[in-house]
């Protein structure tokens, strides 16, 4: 009886002292400003317009403060200010992660941190419980404050990079232009970060926020000082649902085991499984054949198990390889090639200009600024991962465009051809073309995929235009091999 | 859905990105920033048809849709033998005709020398095979031809179910039939049932024209009074026609064409004889395009005897040499003008057969000199592709002499040109006449894949079909050299109780079934023989790559599988 009574004497100061007052919430909650840089691909040898927005970012340690990737992304300038404070803070990028759109920010000036509060950060709210978004979105200056319920948790697309797909919570409180990167509480912890969300045109009070799970698994990843990004199985799998399949495949006839209908040559699983294998259990959670675990007393899916995981960690997965019992390992050791398909940052468009032709890899960056109507380059940007695509042509080179010269001036219908070879020599990278290029032969016969028609060019005709055609088109570099690492931001 | 990243308050536009699913991400449609070039023509398309280049997009050129009717194809059919008064405009179709270039009554004397066509179609349906699609009816004016024989396009007849000749006026008609039909060259000859029917009719007379004749284009009213509509002949030139994989001469001309009945096709004369036959008319531009004399004579002359074998090609795929580079890299600089660079055969064609090899330069043909973009200087017509001189000159089984520069040395080469089946094709451009084959594997539709099978995706196919199947279909010459035959695919599945589990199955490429590799659909019941423990195994060349059906339960289930889905067959193969 006492018992009980003090237990509820316990809650009911908890429920007291529990939800963060929005004053002591003030010491935790920063306004950014990021002047960015957004390269320009397709006059790849200039800087790109200067553009830029805000966000919002809170306090995660006593020295970080931690916000959307997407808020701090091509940062050539950022400045971060706090409540109650006049000054404006240069803060620089110490780690980002396009691939779950979160990142750290530290202060060169430490002052920065004085009379602010960590916030600790929670679980998974229950669905229906209550969240309020703390920021500093459109429609005033000063701090706001939206509420709402947990309405979903769901698989989702992280628009930042557009490839990436991790654990979404979906809530009904505003979220606004300027909300990004600001924290979602609930009883005074950080249950998500408030993200992305659809405009009221498409779907109302529909708002996402990134879970605790994807915060913890940036922060450990950035912890060894370096953001190694998410590991991938990079398989395929089919749920294994028809009698005759499961019969075909050695199985009873019972809820368990997906197969593997893919293997990337390129991934982790690479020599490790095969397709045809069938995948009962991960990490000893068993698998059902809809490709569900159950994983903390949640039925998720088996994905999840691998988004737990960081580079140089494995996982065991228990198959069945032509009706046999195995255990198998597979180690995640390698990066994947499909950041192709991904929206890049951080990054100068690589290029070659030869001959007044301008040579680019084909990325989403690429594709978003032309606008390609090959159908040939559109097949190897949609199929470059499933159709392996890398194999052959690691990086996909494009004749994007042509500087007009006389020169030139015949070739215009080899533009959006993929280079396929010069003199012979297949031609993989950018780099290995400069090399290719670098050299010395009368003629320089470039081919391209699926076309037997050569483009000639003569070595002296191209190096008596070099000039002509620089100074009239205001080119500086004639080439960018793209080998440089993301670009720092001023201010450190 | 899109998916607005919400972050900044941002002075350049909101990043929005749509939604993908992991993996497999179409280009985002950012529209490109303010003070971005425009871009640039898109680029020629890659050699499609043996021979002949690949013709540059021209800024303008629309495919026109011929003067419609006023029965487009989704409308119920028109019981035929009823009049059409007052039907109304299709949209679109009224030209704007300027006083000056209006349309005139043709003197009394020069008609009768068309009759209607009336055309009831009804095509097969390639996404559920095993029916047709509902019928509709063409209206279009033929030209008379000596013999009693009358001049209508192909695409007029293809998928007829029923044709009739009816008076210019309306008021006797008479059923037809088709006697030959050439779907490249879009021509169709067809006599009447009724061998009387056209006996007061007076023939048109073939005539060619040149640039800067005056055309006259013929309508009819409804009271049978022949409307010609006049326009000077703009240019004649080797041109794509309407099956997208061959390329013949072309007479184009500017006429302000008024809507009328009846315009599907229509005769176009000069001084009283026929020079061609339109097909295409674009309004915006008031362009015609009009299948000439030249091609017509090929395909009458061809049609004269059983069986029809078509307009020849060799087999050559070939560039220009315009580019100075080019031209002393393959030798041709200063001691040739001309020519053009051979850079591809298709497979077992007549050029490959006579050991034409790529790099070899072909400077003549029938001893007509060949400039550096394909043309030879033809006497009536000015610089024309030298592709003519083969499809159009020359007849399937003749030989057309070639002088070629080959490692410096000139020398002759003979080629015996034949017409292209198109049963050769991987992916056939048109299935037309003809049932879609198919076989219905306990619910798994599986189809031999066409272009006209794509084309059911509607006129935006090439963006709407699936990709992958639009990029085989349009690359196939270089993606399918060593095989198969045809392309298997699963269309789609009618879920049964053997297929739990495959109902999002769709557009996937068939590459085996118990192991045996399929090189048509023809191989299926074969491959189903060996099936092992009663379990089928059907291998996919994309995910899921295989799945397994039970035999037993596919035959126990058929009955069952026809009276659910109604299906007239489950079958349909080989004629």
């Amino acid at each position: 009886m006492i018992r009980a009574w003090l237990l509820f004497l316990y809650l009911l100061l908890l429920s007291v002292a529990a939800p963060a007052a929005p004053l002591e919430i003030r010491k935790s909650l920063a306004r950014i400003t990021n002047t960015a840089q957004e390269p320009n691909y397709r006059i790849p040898w200039l800087p790109g317009a200067t553009g830029g927005g805000s966000g919002t970012g809170w306090v995660v340690s006593k020295d970080r403060l931690m916000t959307n990737a997407h808020v701090v992304s091509n940062a050539r300038f950022l400045t971060v200010e706090k409540e109650n404070d006049p000054k404006k803070y240069i803060a620089t990028v110490e780690h980002i992660a396009h691939d779950c759109d979160l990142a750290l920010l530290k202060f060169e000036d430490p002052s920065f941190f004085e009379n602010t509060q960590p916030l600790a950060i929670g679980g998974i709210p229950e669905l229906e419980t209550t969240v309020s978004v703390f920021g500093y979105p459109i429609g005033g200056d000063r701090l706001s404050v939206t509420r709402g319920v947990v309405s979903r948790v769901d698989f989702r697309t992280y628009s930042h990079s557009v490839v990436d797909s991790h654990l979404s919570i979906q809530i009904d409180a505003a979220i606004n232009p300027g909300n990004s990167g600001g924290p979602v509480l609930q009883d005074g912890k950080v249950v998500g970060v408030a993200f992305q969300g659809y405009s009221g045109d498409v779907a109302q009070n529909v708002g996402y926020m990134i879970p605790t799970p994807v915060i913890h698994h940036f922060l450990r990843d950035a912890s060894d000082g370096r953001y190694d990004r998410y590991m991938d199985l990079s398989i395929g799998t089919f749920p294994l649902l028809n009698p005759a399949q499961r019969r075909a495949l050695g199985l009873p006839s019972d809820d368990r085991g997906v197969m593997v209908s893919s293997v990337q040559s390129a991934g982790s699983s690479a020599g490790v499984l095969e397709v045809g294998d069938v995948i009962l259990a991960i990490d000893g959670l068993p698998v059902s054949s809809d490709g569900m675990v159950e994983l903390e007393g949640e039925r998720v899916q088996m994905v999840e198990v691998a988004e737990r995981k960081f580079l140089h960690d494995g996982v065991k997965l228990e198959i069945l390889r032509a009706g046999k019992g195995k255990n198998v390992e597979v180690k995640f050791d390698r990066a994947f090639p499909y950041t192709m398909q991904a929206n890049a940052y951080e990054q100068q468009p690589a290029y070659i200009l030869f001959g007044g032709l301008l040579f680019q890899p084909l990325s989403r960056n690429l594709a978003a600024a032309y606008q390609f109507q090959s159908p040939r380059v559109d097949y190897y940007f949609d199929f470059f991962v499933t159709r392996e695509l890398y194999k052959k042509h690691p990086e996909v080179i494009v004749l994007s465009a042509l500087l007009p010269d006389a020169l030139n001036t015949y070739l215009n219908e080899f533009r959006e051809g993929i280079v396929e070879s010069i003199n012979g020599t297949p031609i993989k990278t950018l780099k290995g073309m400069a090399e290719e290029l670098a050299k010395t032969p009368e003629f320089y016969v470039i081919e391209f995929v699926g076309t037997n028609r050569p483009l000639v060019l003569e070595r002296k005709a191209v190096e008596a235009a070099r000039e002509r055609i620089h100074k009239r088109y205001n080119v500086v570099d004639d080439q960018n091999l793209g080998e440089t690492p993301p670009v720092t931001v001023a201010g450190n | 859905m899109r998916l607005r990243i919400l972050a900044f308050v941002s002075i350049t536009a909101f990043a929005s990105a749509a939604e993908q699913p992991q993996g497999q991400p179409s280009p985002a449609g950012q529209p490109p920033a303010a003070g971005q070039p425009s871009v640039p023509l898109p680029p020629a398309p890659s050699p499609p048809a043996p021979g002949k280049p690949s013709a540059p997009a021209q800024p303008g050129e629309q495919p026109a849709v011929p003067l419609p009717p006023g029965s487009p194809p989704s409308q119920p059919s028109v019981p035929p033998g009823s009049a059409q008064p007052g039907v109304p405009k299709s949209p679109g179709a009224a030209s704007g005709a300027t006083a000056a270039a209006a349309p005139v009554p043709v003197k009394a004397e020069d008609a009768p020398r068309v009759v209607r066509v009336n055309v009831t179609t009804q095509a097969w349906d390639f996404s559920r095979p095993w029916g047709k699609r509902a019928p509709f009816t063409r209206r279009a004016v033929g030209a008379i031809l000596p013999g009693k024989r009358v001049l209508v396009s192909a695409e007029l007849v293809a998928n007829a179910n029923y044709l009739e000749f009816e008076s210019a006026e309306g008021s006797n008609r008479t059923p037809a039939s088709v006697l030959a039909v050439d779907y490249e060259s879009n021509l169709a000859l067809l006599k009447g049932d009724d061998d009387e029917f056209l006996t007061s009719f007076k023939p048109l007379d073939l005539t060619e024209a040149k640039v800067g004749d005056t055309l006259h284009i013929w309508q009819l009213e409804t009271t049978g009074v022949v409307l010609a509509t006049q326009g000077p002949m703009t240019i004649a030139e080797v041109s794509r026609y309407a099956m997208d994989d061959s390329s013949f001469l072309v007479y184009r001309a500017t006429a302000a064409l008024q809507f009328r009945d009846s315009s599907f096709n229509l005769p176009v004369l000069k001084e009283g004889k026929l020079v061609g036959m339109l097909v295409r008319y674009d309004n915006p531009s008031n362009s015609a395009e009009i299948v000439p004399s030249p091609v017509i004579e090929h395909f009458l002359k061809d049609a004269e005897q059983q069986p029809y074998e078509g307009f020849p090609r060799t087999g050559i795929v070939y560039s220009p040499t315009r580019d100075p580079q080019l031209r002393r890299f393959v030798g041709l600089a200063g001691k040739h003008t001309g020519g053009v660079l051979v850079t591809d055969l298709v497979k077992d064609s007549p050029a490959e057969q006579a050991g034409i090899k790529k790099g070899d330069v072909v400077l003549a043909l029938d001893g007509q000199a060949i400039d550096q973009d394909g043309h030879y200087l033809d006497p009536t017509y000015g610089k024309l592709s030298f592709t003519h001189l083969v499809s159009t000159r020359r007849f399937h089984g003749d030989t057309v002499k070639l002088k070629l520069l080959r490692n410096g040395e000139v020398s002759e080469a003979e080629i015996k040109v034949s017409h292209r089946d198109v049963a050769s094709y991987v992916i056939e451009p048109y299935v037309l006449d003809r049932a879609p084959k198919f076989f219905i594997l306990g619910g798994l539709v599986l189809q031999e894949l066409s272009r006209q099978y794509l084309k059911e995706f509607g006129k935006d196919w090439e963006k709407r079909a699936p990709q992958e199947l639009v990029y085989f279909d349009r690359y196939q010459s270089d993606l399918f050299k060593s095989g198969p035959r045809k392309l298997v695919i699963l269309n789609r599945v009618l879920p049964m109780a053997s297929t739990v589990g495959y109902e999002e199955l769709h557009h996937l490429v068939v590459q085996k079934i118990n192991g045996i590799a399929l090189q048509s659909l023809e191989d299926v019941p074969n491959a189903l023989a060996n099936a092992a423990d009663g379990i089928h195994k059907l291998e996919f060349d994309s995910e899921p790559r295989v799945i397994f059906l039970d035999a037993r339960t596919i035959a126990a289930e058929e009955a069952a599988l026809v009276q659910n889905y109604r299906l007239p067959a489950t079958k349909r193969l080989g004629d």
